[in-house]
């Protein structure tokens, strides 16, 4: 037994023996289940900042990306938190695209004094919801998305919604914004109806629906249950638009939907990739590094956040408080997504908000898109 | 040295050993070290059981029990202060712990009595929305509401009673089978207890002692928060085992033995299947959902994907892969079970598939278990 | 509520009730012959399902675009394929288990149906998403009022019907069919009349897990997406079925296939929080149904050995 301690004791000296500037830094999004694209295209993003990083001569340290999936649920995303924030090796993080993930492991970042990034989550309460310093987002808030959707949909001549939402806070906060936001903009919301994240069968809602005859189908909610809920409006022959938000905006929902698709509308914030200021960089970038995954809609914030993340490490060492007190100080950043500011709650303002409609099988922006000169016609117009 | 302090000094090795080996595992960080580690162990096993010297270990513990049982818990304490300042391996210490707890509860209903049982997950979400509730909105102290979470479990499993006590074998088991989703989807679905998002839960405090921040001694040491967790949870499984124990050696456990083996001879010697089989179920659930209500106040959040069917078949497989009604095989497959997979990363994604197999093949060759619990002795360590 | 909206309910209850009784046939038959319930059933169904889907992808790849041909190729690769897994599940894993204790068979093939999801999530390419199942069936609909009838609906629920009808034709009218029952009533004094016990088992596994690899393109084509975790629900939904129509008897589990499926809509439809509720409805009415009738509806008769 006495080889074994040896054994133990040579590779604990072999651990010692190696360099010591590495750091670590960690993304988390989901990387498995039905946005599973998003998160990977953010991983494949955060990926590529770290890779230049490395690349870099410059840089003082070299860094090691650790990526963890937090599966879009919510009880294993606070696993995960807690097992990278308890690593003390982790300097900072860039997490989460899915709010309802977020929401809950934002107290466990605090808990343990994890300096983060969020890159798409979209929920106001993160970062408006709580006190906490460590808690940073670079992305904008769905209030600003809902806001623009309802003038934009009222402005277009419908008065009649049906608002389906899923019950995650990510879907509940869609609806209270969009429901005021419609208000405010002469809409009528008929009914309202709250779906879980897993359910199949929508019959009973969307029959309820078509008894009322609305005009659109407002969806708050992931690609995965949004397919669902189109399909289904098909079989029933409900014919209304259907208007989503920033969770179906990937190309495995019009995938999933085939022809089905086409004139369905979304919003999100931010400009489209190749309008923002180091657009065209990035997406030369990812090319090169030859990703096979599409980087999706968030990807250049995923990218953005990491990037910002390796500027403090730099700047001020691998210390958790001192990174984080470094992002609570950024002012007028550049990034490849424009200016970044945090303001007294760490969230960035992401002043665009651009309009999509699936064209042709793609999201095409709207001012691009056939539709705005009338070409194309949305349901029921 | 005479035969029986040989054995002891063996079965004082081997826990020794054992601790050492459990630091390691939970120290090491790269692949092939842990690779490395467990194909050494598995071999050292192997070798000890061909030499015999596995069968002198279980006749050391089965002869010494308070000596052997107390040095494991000494062995348990050494590894918690190991770790005292890392976060991470003591919260998979403590959830070994708690997991054991429940694995206990649930050997108590089906081990000893043949009450099927797959919706252990559920009694245990039972206990942590308890105390998830009572945590947030009432005051009720801390340590009462553990013991809350275990009564209104034990509670929630009395609405079961009813199908369970009329049902046998298959049927048992869709009615277990059927409450554990049931349980799920009503959680999923209702807002009051947070609904798919799930709750917070506010951290334990017993007198002021806050369990949630770090413990501070002087300027230089930091100990994690983590292992006030550790303590409650040795404290649990401690009292879980004292209880399965004895109740395993009195009458009660030959009675509950006797309603496994067969129901109709031991209904005719006059033994009461109802009340046996109610105060099996009972116990059990009580037991899971003390386990749950420090579980929840130790992860701060939890959800209803926590506890899924899946879920449910772990504590089953645990049970079964430690053998059917031994406390001893149910430590070291829980410890197995949780461990693992957290530590051989590059299997973290293949592990329930990974795990099923083992199950089947277990199953298939050795359906005893790990460590089988034998045949009963009438009095312990008396042999004649 | 008004006829229309009643009827398109009934439709959809109608839908998911023949695909639950389908699946819980299959349970039925195999608790018959050996006493045993396959709880892999589900997950059984969704291999079948993805054989299906990939059967589709091959056939389309090939340049062949008719929808009918596509059809039958789905249909036949993944009746067949299922069969097939089921005679080798029955032949390695069941029989030789066929004196240990219950909870070791129930267990073994629990562990199972989690291999077949966890195989099919992590080896299937991008197997952790929900796929498209494509559009085989014509999609004409009449609208009567608000009650819109689709030609789709329609040849499913007739496919599903005559599959049910064949299932009872083979067993009750086809020397195969008696040798099946034969076996299920006595296994020895069937043995003893020159009956192959272990063909007979191994076939009523294939023509049970065809007939749910039947129901699972039938999920795929009613709602256009099967997802890896299909199965397990469907199974547990099926075996419940099985037992409230009484273990063992096919009518029962055809009776119990509709009645869950009924509690499911009342659910839906009369309850008056949110139709998410539904399941929690069915799984309670379900087990109380247990208290009353432990044995299921149509009851086992079974004598036990003191």
């Amino acid at each position: 037994m006495s080889a074994f301690t040896i054994a133990m004791v040579l590779s604990v000296a072999v651990g010692f023996a190696e360099a010591k500037d590495k750091v670590k830094v960690a993304f988390i999004g989901p990387l498995t289940g039905g946005v599973s694209a998003n998160g990977i295209g953010g991983r494949n993003s955060a990926d590529l900042a770290v890779q230049l990083r490395n690349a870099d001569a410059k840089a003082k340290y070299e860094y090691e990306l650790v990526a963890l999936d937090d599966e879009c649920k919510p009880n294993v995303g606070v696993q995960v938190a807690t097992k990278t924030a308890s690593d003390k090796k982790i300097i900072g993080a860039v997490t989460h695209y899915c709010s309802a993930v977020a929401i809950g492991a934002v107290d466990i970042y605090n808990k343990f004094s994890l300096p983060v990034i969020v890159w798409g989550a979209v929920l106001p309460d993160i970062t408006y919801g709580n006190t906490y310093k460590e808690v940073h987002r670079v992305n904008g808030t769905m209030i600003n998305q809902n806001d623009v959707a309802a003038e934009f949909m009222a402005g277009q001549g419908y008065k009649k919604w049906v608002i389906i939402h899923d019950t995650t806070d990510y879907g509940k906060g869609h609806n209270k914004y969009f429901s005021e936001a419609l208000k405010k903009n002469g809409g009528e919301i008929l009914a309202t109806f709250g779906v879980t994240a897993e359910q199949q069968d929508f019959t009973a809602e969307l029959t309820k629906a078509k008894a009322l005859n609305p005009e659109v189908i407002y969806f708050g909610g992931l690609t995965p249950i949004g397919v669902r809920i189109r399909s289904q409006m098909e079989k029933l022959g409900l014919k209304a638009e259907f208007q989503g938000t920033s969770g179906i905006m990937a190309d495995a929902f019009i995938a999933g939907l085939g022809p089905l698709a086409e004139g369905i509308v979304a919003f999100r914030e931010g400009a489209p990739v190749d309008k923002l200021p180091g657009g065209k960089f990035f997406v030369q970038k990812y090319k090169d590094q030859g990703y096979a995954e599409s980087p999706e809609a968030y990807g250049p914030f995923a990218f953005a956040a990491m990037n910002l993340l390796l500027d403090s490490i730099e700047e001020v060492g691998p210390n958790r408080k001192k990174v984080r007190k470094m992002l609570n100080g950024t002012a007028n950043r550049d990034s490849i997504v424009g200016k970044i500011t945090f303001d007294d709650h760490g969230q960035n303002t992401v002043a665009a908000i651009t309009k999509y409609v699936v064209q042709d099988g793609k999201w095409v922006v709207w001012e691009d898109s056939e539709y705005v000169s009338g070409k194309r016609k949305l349901q029921g117009m | 040295m005479t035969d029986k302090s040989m054995d002891m000094l063996i079965g004082f090795v081997a826990i020794v050993l054992g601790t050492v080996f459990l630091i390691t595992f939970v120290a090491i960080e790269s692949q092939i070290e842990i690779l490395g580690l467990i194909v050494l162990t598995a071999i050292a096993v192997v070798v000890s059981a061909r030499m015999g010297i596995s069968t002198r270990i279980s006749e050391a513990f089965a002869s010494n029990e308070p000596l052997m049982n107390s040095a494991m818990l000494l062995a348990t304490l050494v590894v918690a202060f190991w770790f005292r300042e890392d976060h991470f391996p003591l919260l998979m210490i403590a959830t070994v712990l708690l997991y054991l707890t429940a694995c206990l509860g649930l050997n108590m209903q089906f081990g000893y009595t043949g009450v099927v049982n797959f919706a252990g997950a559920g009694f245990f979400g039972v206990g942590c929305y308890t105390a998830a509730v009572l945590n947030q909105h009432t005051a009720v102290p801390h340590l009462l509401v553990v013991v809350l979470g275990g009564v209104i479990a034990a509670l929630v499993g009395s609405i079961l009673i009813l199908p369970v006590l009329r049902t046998r074998g298959h049927y048992a088991a869709v009615v277990t089978i059927a409450f554990g989703i049931m349980f799920k989807t009503f959680l999923e679905v209702n807002d009051t207890l947070g609904g798919p998002q799930g709750l917070k839960v506010p951290g334990m405090e017993i007198l002021g002692w806050s369990f949630n921040s770090n413990i501070e001694i002087g300027a230089e040491i930091e100990l994690s928060f983590y292992l006030n967790y550790v303590a409650i949870g040795l404290a649990l499984a401690v009292l879980a085992f004292i209880l399965t124990r004895r109740i395993e050696r009195s009458w009660v456990g030959l009675s509950l033995d006797a309603v496994r083996l067969d129901e109709t001879a031991a209904a005719c010697f006059g033994v009461n299947i109802k009340r046996w089989k109610i105060t099996a179920f009972t116990l059990g659930n009580f037991l899971i959902g003390m386990a749950g209500a420090v579980f929840a106040m130790m992860l701060g959040f939890i959800a209803p994907t926590n506890f899924a069917f899946g879920d449910s078949l772990i504590l089953v497989s645990i049970v079964l892969l430690g053998g059917m009604g031994s406390p001893w095989g149910t430590v070291i497959a829980a410890g197995l079970v949780i461990l693992l997979p957290e530590k051989l990363q590059a299997i973290q994604e293949y592990r329930f598939l990974l795990y099923a197999i083992v199950v089947i093949l277990i199953l298939l060759f050795r359906p005893q278990g790990l460590l089988p619990r034998g045949l009963r002795t009438y009095v312990p360590g008396w042999r004649g | 509520m008004d006829a229309g909206l009643l009827g398109q309910f009934v439709v959809n209850g109608m839908m998911l009730g023949m695909m639950y009784a389908l699946v819980a046939v299959g349970f039925t038959l195999f608790f018959g012959v050996l006493d045993v319930i396959k709880f892999s059933h589900g997950d059984v169904l969704m291999v079948g399902t993805f054989a299906g889907f990939s059967t589709y992808l091959g056939i389309s790849a090939l340049g062949i675009d008719n929808a009918f041909v596509q059809l039958i190729g789905v249909l036949v690769a993944a009746v067949c394929s299922m069969a097939f897994l089921g005679a080798v599940i029955a032949r390695y894993l069941v029989l030789p288990l066929k004196s240990a204790p219950p909870l070791n068979v129930l267990l073994i093939t629990l562990m199972l149906g989690t291999v077949l999801r966890e195989t099919v999530r992590l080896f299937y390419p991008d197997g952790s998403n929900p796929k498209p199942f494509p559009y085989l069936l014509p999609t004409d609909s009449w609208a009567f009022g608000s009650f819109t009838l689709r030609a789709d609906s329609m040849i499913l629920l007739l496919g599903g019907l005559l599959v049910i009808v064949g299932v009872h034709i083979l067993i009750n009218k086809t020397k195969m069919g008696l040798a099946m029952r034969a076996v299920a009533q006595d296994e020895e004094t069937a043995k003893c009349m020159g009956i192959n016990f272990t063909l007979i088992v191994l076939l009523t596994f294939a023509l049970g897990s065809g007939v749910a690899a039947f129901a699972g393109v039938m999920n795929g084509l009613y709602y256009n997406e099967i997802n890896f975790g299909m199965g397990l629900l469907l199974g547990v939904i099926g075996f419940s079925a099985a037992i409230i129509g009484g273990l063992g008897n096919i009518y029962g589990a055809i009776l119990g296939g509709f009645l869950f499926a009924g509690l499911q809509t009342i659910g839906a439809v009369a309850l008056p929080f949110s139709s998410a509720y539904k399941d929690v409805f069915a799984f309670s009415v379900v087990i109380a149904l247990m208290v009353w009738r432990p044995t299921g509806l149509i009851a086992e008769k079974s004598s036990e050995r003191v």
